[in-house]
């Protein structure tokens, strides 16, 4: 027994042996095949060390246009998480398979989700340039169409383990299906929708971020204008802001909640 | 006193599966009746009784509430006749999250437009009524906690609070007491009669405690292998009667 | 006949102000509830209107965007050109490369990082604040804007997207590894150390046995990311399958690009199996 004991934890150390090496030996031959040699990486940190030390101060020449690309950046998140929000209630319903008409229904949206949502953000606001024009409209369609696919499931994930018996209680008293939905289900999912809402929002944030890079619209594209033109103290400045507003929507999301439990804590006591 | 409320007739229920839960079952239950049934687990008290508003669609029989069939009511018919029908379940069943007040208001909800309802929208006389309920179950203090902060047996009440609002003719309680401890099984079974009393409610209780189904019960039903065993007063359900009820049949049991 | 039922029962003839301070105190309560949940929906409401005017978006548009994507999607992409796959090998081997290089310098650096800024490892709490600034900045930049940066500086390619790859898993594992090593129990730390041993004997005897599931699920999980992050990186010039993707748009070859779309996903998908196959056997 403890001889056996023995050479299993032998053989599993073999095991582990094998993975490390096989991980490093791939480590090595990805970087090889990305023709990542030592001379590169010597050369490229000096590359490095010179973007850095061009880095410092952060400055900007435009500071109005700057603080106005942030904000188009921000209102393009919100739209996109609020329409995302908006359509994947609607269409979370559908999918919960305890909750939706059809169980082929149910299949197709999550079908329709996983597809969504496997597809970068910034390859449908690509797919979107082409299809509506330049500017935020296809940012915002962007967003919302990828938090769909991201919400949905969530979404879906929560209405799916809720328990049915509430459903039950209500429809036996006589409640129909849309006041079984709002009075019964969704009090009961309400802080995980609001949760999985808002870490969508800090998403979104970041993404908006980077949309105006295709083209659509907000702060990315006077990054990419700065970098263009090897501006590295003017990219900074932009690398900034983008900190910024990433920081400045968990603070707000965060002072809601707070707001909100406060408020239910008073009203409930 | 003596109206008939439900008939039952050859009521079946048989699963995808093939599995026989009831068989050609009938009942008569009068207007103010106490009923509890009894039976082993498996029996099939859970399917009959959540049958008769159709929580689980029944594979053919007639159910008669009030001389209407319930087994052929279309949707709206059907939530008509439900709101008819107060439900009382061994989870309470509560939306754990709001206020209990406005659990009780639920029971309001089957008597209001689907939007008013949906909305929550409740006027003042609908909230006296229930917390008047509240007051009635003992739980006036309780009225706007949140459900999860009661203990189970409070719950419990406030489900009875909630199947009182509906002002039901009719209530069905499966397994109230089957998660409380004996104490609150019995404030709650307590409870249950006194409402059932003072409202004139017909009541239709599934227990697997045979003591409290002889103390609480008008008349006793068992139930053994989907059909109906026993049928009669509390004082001819003898000794040999309930241990014929709980007896493993090994013919009938499948293996 | 409800009000009727009422009146039989016992207890339920309370004096009118009774009722009446009850249903106020209903009242009250719903009010703090409504006033907060009208607060929010309007701050929702006042910021969906401020970005509508900011931005010039029209409702309408997501109607005529749902259908021009569509009309899009079936008409100019569709049918897939399934001709090109050989010449995305390449790139989607180099995204594949591209991530998992990454994840590997990630790793070697957040490992130091998060023993500086977990407060039980931590030789300094200046040093671990220090490491907690340096990873929550590189966690709220998004990999895309380090490769924007690095592809003026050192040029396209993959290299640039392993780097900006590198970086910003910096500030996701920076802080997982932290969170981790601080939730290790101390007894044991206490009992290894009450041996005699020193630091490294106590990181390997005490902390790594505790360190090993959170190390290896949280890896994985950064190298799933990677995977789309790497994918699109090749948009702004880092290589790989993003690059060829920008690069037949531009060219108006869509049915080209709805193949490089496709085997973005497949890629996706493979290596989330395949890391999902990985953490069952390693935990």
């Amino acid at each position: 027994m403890i001889k056996n004991k023995e050479t299993f934890r032998q053989q599993k150390k073999v095991q582990n042996s094998i993975f490390t090496f096989l991980a490093f030996a791939f480590f090595v031959f990805s970087m090889l095949q990305l023709n990542i040699v030592p001379e590169r990486i010597v050369r490229s940190i000096d590359r490095l060390g010179y973007i850095f030390s061009n880095m410092f101060p952060p400055v900007t020449n435009e500071p109005l246009n700057l603080f106005g690309a942030a904000i188009e950046s921000i209102q393009v998140a919100i739209l996109g998480t609020i329409l995302g929000v908006l359509i994947s209630l609607f269409l979370a319903v559908l999918a919960a398979k305890n909750l939706t008409f059809s169980p082929y229904l149910s299949y197709f949206i999550k079908a329709f989700a996983g597809f969504v949502r496997a597809v970068p953000a910034l390859i449908w606001a690509l797919l979107f340039i082409v299809a509506v024009g330049l500017g935020p409209t296809p940012g915002i369609l962007a967003l919302a169409i990828n938090s769909i696919g991201m919400l949905v499931k969530v979404y879906g994930e929560a209405l799916e383990e809720i328990d049915m018996g509430i459903v039950e209680a209500l429809e036996s008293a006589g409640a129909t299906k849309l006041q079984v939905i709002l009075q019964g289900v969704f009090p009961s999912v309400l802080t995980a929708f609001t949760a999985w809402s808002l870490f969508r929002l800090d998403v979104n944030i970041r993404y908006s971020a980077i949309l105006g890079v295709v083209g659509a619209g907000g702060i990315g594209w006077e990054l990419m204008k700065a970098a263009q033109m090897s501006r590295y103290d003017e990219a900074l400045m932009v690398t900034i802001v983008i900190f910024g507003m990433v920081m400045s929507a968990e603070v707000i999301s965060e002072f809601m909640k707070k707001r909100t439990n406060a408020a239910t804590a008073q009203a409930l006591n | 006193m003596m109206e008939t409320i439900l008939e039952i007739k050859h009521l079946n229920k048989t699963y995808p599966d093939g599995t026989e839960a009831l068989k050609d079952i009938s009942l008569s239950v009068k207007k103010g009746e106490f009923i509890v049934i009894i039976g082993p687990s498996g029996a099939g008290k859970s399917t009959f009784l959540r049958s008769i508003n159709r929580l689980s669609e029944p594979s053919g029989g007639e159910i008669l509430f009030h001389g209407e069939d319930i087994v052929k009511a279309n949707r709206a018919k059907l939530r008509k006749i439900r709101r008819n029908i107060g439900m009382i379940f061994q989870g309470f069943n509560l939306v754990k999250r709001l206020p209990t007040v406005r659990n009780v208001l639920h029971g309001k909800l089957g008597y209001m437009s689907t939007w008013k309802g949906a909305l929550g929208l409740f006027g003042q006389e609908e909230v006296e009524e229930a917390l008047d309920i509240l007051e009635r179950v003992g739980l006036e203090k309780q009225a706007f906690k949140r459900a999860d902060e009661l203990s189970g047996g409070q719950q419990q009440r406030v489900a009875i609070a909630r199947a009182i609002n509906q002002s039901p003719s009719m209530i069905l309680a499966d397994e109230p007491i089957a998660s409380l401890d004996p104490n609150a099984s019995r404030v709650v079974m307590d409870y249950l009669q006194k409402a059932c009393r003072d409202e004139g409610f017909t009541t239709i209780v599934n227990l697997h405690q045979v003591d409290f189904a002889k103390e609480y019960a008008d008349r006793i039903v068992g139930i053994k292998n989907g059909e109906v065993y026993f049928d009669g007063p509390v004082h001819e359900l003898t000794e040999d009667v309930i241990k014929a009820i709980y007896a493993t049949d090994k013919e009938a049991m499948p293996v | 006949m409800r009000q009727e039922a009422l009146k039989v029962s016992p207890s339920s003839q309370p004096s009118m102000t009774k009722k009446q301070s009850k249903y106020d105190e209903y009242k009250r309560r719903r009010k703090i509830l409504l006033k907060s949940q009208a607060y929010i929906v309007g701050l929702i409401s006042l910021l969906a209107l401020w970005s509508i005017w900011g931005t010039g978006f029209n409702l309408l548009s997501l109607v005529f965007g749902t259908y021009e994507i569509l009309v899009f999607i079936f008409t100019d992409m569709f049918p897939p050109d399934l001709s090109v796959i050989g010449s995305l090998i390449s790139p989607a081997l180099d995204t594949l490369y591209m991530s998992y290089v990454g994840m590997v310098i990630s790793v070697l650096v957040s490992l130091i990082l998060g023993v500086l800024a977990a407060n039980n490892l931590s030789p300094h709490w200046i040093v671990a604040r220090v490491s907690r600034s340096v990873t929550a900045f590189l966690r709220s930049v998004p990999a895309v804007v380090w490769a924007i940066i690095l592809v003026s500086g050192i040029g396209l390619g993959p290299l640039t997207g392993t780097i900006a790859i590198g970086l910003s898993g910096i500030g996701i594992l920076g802080k997982a590894y932290a969170e981790v090593l601080e939730s290790i129990d101390e007894n044991q730390l206490e009992g290894v150390r009450a041996t005699g041993a020193n630091w490294f004997q106590v990181i390997g005897q005490a902390v790594w046995p505790q360190f090993k599931a959170g190390f290896v699920s949280w890896s994985l999980y950064k190298l799933d990311m990677n995977i789309r992050e790497a994918a699109i990186l090749g948009l702004v010039g880092a290589g790989g399958l993003g690059y060829y993707l920008q690069g037949s748009i531009n060219l108006f070859q869509y049915k080209e690009a709805a193949t490089a779309i496709l085997m973005i996903f497949a890629l996706i998908l493979l290596v989330e199996y395949m890391t999902a196959k990985i953490r069952e056997r390693i935990i």
